[in-house]
C-alpha cells in the first residue's frame, strides 16, 4: 500500500489545496498509471479532531488519515495517531514544543512522533545531531520529502544509513500537483490512524517516489 | 485574435502542462520594472547588490510583483484569450538577478462556477535545476466553444 505521509491542505496557512482537490488529483495520477492509495493530512501546528473525510475517502477510493506537523525546539515533527491525550498535553501552536517529551508521550498514548525532513538546512534533525544533541527515542524519520532542496534528502539518507533508522516518504504537498510526489510503501493494508501507528512501530516500510509506483497493481479492498 | 490561438475551456484537461517559459531577469530589467512605480529609482534591495547585502540578503532580488508578472506571462501565453482572475503566491526563496528562471504550470482543476469557466493551475518560478523559488495557485477564466 502506498501512502503519502505528509500533506498540507488549506487548513495550513501556507498551503493552497483543498482535500477534495488532492483526491481529484490522485485520480489524475492513477489515470497516468501511478499508484496512490492514501494520504495523511499533517497540518502545521494544529489538529482538527472534528474533520471527517470518510465520505470523500469512500467516494474516491483514497484512504484519508489525519496527523499533524508540530514545530519543536529541534525541528519539525510529524505526529501520527494524534489523540486526546496529546491535544490536552501539548499546545500544538507552540513553536518551542519539547521534542523528547512529545516522542515519549506519543509512544505512551498509542501515537508516534517522527522527525520531518531531517536533512533540511537550519531546522533538520541532522543539524541538531551535529551540535551534539542525541535522540535515543528516534527509530524512524522522514527520509524522502517532496519539498526538499537539493542534497537534503541525501543528507537524510546518510543519517538513516548510519543509524539504522526506518525511513518514510511524504510529498510535503502544499499545492495540488505536489501530492503523491513521495510516498511510503507499507506491506500492510492500512485503513485507520491506529493501524498506521502500528505499522510505523512495526517497521518494514520503504520510502518511494511516485515514479516507482507505476504499474503497481491496485490492492483489492479488504473486507472485514 | 485568431481563433486558432484561443484556448477553450472544453479542450483543457487536468494534468495539462503550461510552459516552460524561460526568462533572464537582468539587473537592467529589474531597474526598468521598479521605475514603473518610482521613476527616480534609487538604490534598494531590488536594484543594488550592496544595499541588499547590508539588509542581510544574499544578493539583490526581484520584487515579488515582478515574479508574479512572470507567472502571469506564463498564464497569458498559455491562454491568450483567458482572464487571470487570481494569482496566490508563496515566496520560498529570493530570486536573484541575471540568472535564468523557468516558468512552469499544470492544470489541477476545472469547474463552471456562476456561469464562469474556471481553470485552476499550480504555477512555479524555478531555478534552472528545477528547484522552486516561487510557487502559486492561479485561477484563469477561459472562453467556451459554445459561446463562439
Amino acid at each position: 500500500m502506498f501512502i503519502d505521509m505528509h500533506c498540507h491542505s488549506v487548513a495550513s496557512d501556507d498551503a493552497r489545496a483543498t482535500v477534495d482537490q488532492y483526491l481529484k488529483w490522485v485520480t489524475v495520477l492513477r489515470s497516468k498509471g501511478y499508484r496512490v492509495d492514501g494520504i495523511v493530512l499533517t497540518e502545521h501546528r494544529q489538529f482538527n479532531r472534528e474533520a471527517d473525510y470518510s465520505e470523500i475517502s469512500a467516494e474516491s477510493g483514497v484512504v484519508v488519515l489525519r496527523g499533524a506537523e508540530l514545530d519543536t525546539r529541534h525541528g519539525h515533527f510529524l505526529v501520527y495517531g494524534v489523540n486526546d491525550h496529546l491535544t490536552r498535553r501539548f499546545d500544538f501552536s507552540d513553536v518551542r514544543t519539547d521534542p523528547f517529551e512529545l516522542m515519549r508521550e506519543a509512544r505512551a498514548s498509542g501515537a508516534i512522533a517522527i522527525p520531518a525532513h531531517p536533512g533540511r538546512s537550519g531546522i533538520g534533525l541532522c543539524e541538531y545531531i551535529a551540535q551534539g544533541v542525541e535522540f535515543p527515542e528516534v527509530k524512524t524519520v522522514e527520509l524522502l520529502n517532496g519539498g526538499s532542496r537539493a542534497g537534503e534528502n541525501e543528507r537524510a539518507a546518510e543519517l538513516v544509513q548510519a543509524r539504522g533508522y526506518w525511513g518514510t516518504g511524504g510529498s510535503d504537498a502544499h499545492f495540488v500537483s505536489a501530492v503523491g510526489r513521495c510516498l511510503t510503501r507499507f506491506p500492510d493494508h492500512i485503513r485507520t490512524e491506529a493501524e498506521l501507528v502500528q505499522a510505523l512501530y512495526r517497521g518494514g516500510f520503504q520510502p518511494v517516489r511516485l515514479e516507482q509506483t507505476a504499474q503497481q497493481p491496485v490492492e483489492a479492498k479488504e473486507s472485514r | 485574435m485568431a481563433k486558432e490561438n484561443v484556448r477553450y475551456f472544453e479542450d483543457v484537461e487536468l494534468g495539462e502542462e503550461l510552459g516552460p517559459l524561460v526568462k533572464v531577469p537582468t539587473t537592467e530589467a529589474v531597474r526598468q520594472f521598479c521605475s514603473v512605480w518610482d521613476p527616480e529609482v534609487g538604490a534598494s534591495r531590488f536594484t543594488d547588490e550592496a544595499t541588499a547585502r547590508k539588509e542581510g540578503l544574499p544578493h539583490a532580488l526581484l520584487p515579488g510583483i515582478m515574479n508574479m508578472s512572470y507567472l502571469i506571462t506564463l498564464l497569458t501565453t498559455w491562454a491568450p484569450a483567458g482572464q487571470v482572475r487570481k494569482l496566490d503566491t508563496v515566496f520560498r526563496q529570493p530570486v536573484p538577478h541575471n540568472k535564468s528562471v523557468r516558468l512552469v504550470g499544470i492544470v489541477t482543476d476545472k469547474n463552471v462556477v456562476d456561469g464562469e469557466n474556471r481553470v485552476e493551475c499550480d504555477v512555479s518560478l524555478q531555478r534552472e535545476d528545477g528547484e522552486a523559488m516561487v510557487t502559486g495557485k492561479a485561477v484563469v477564466i477561459l472562453p467556451s466553444r459554445e459561446s463562439r
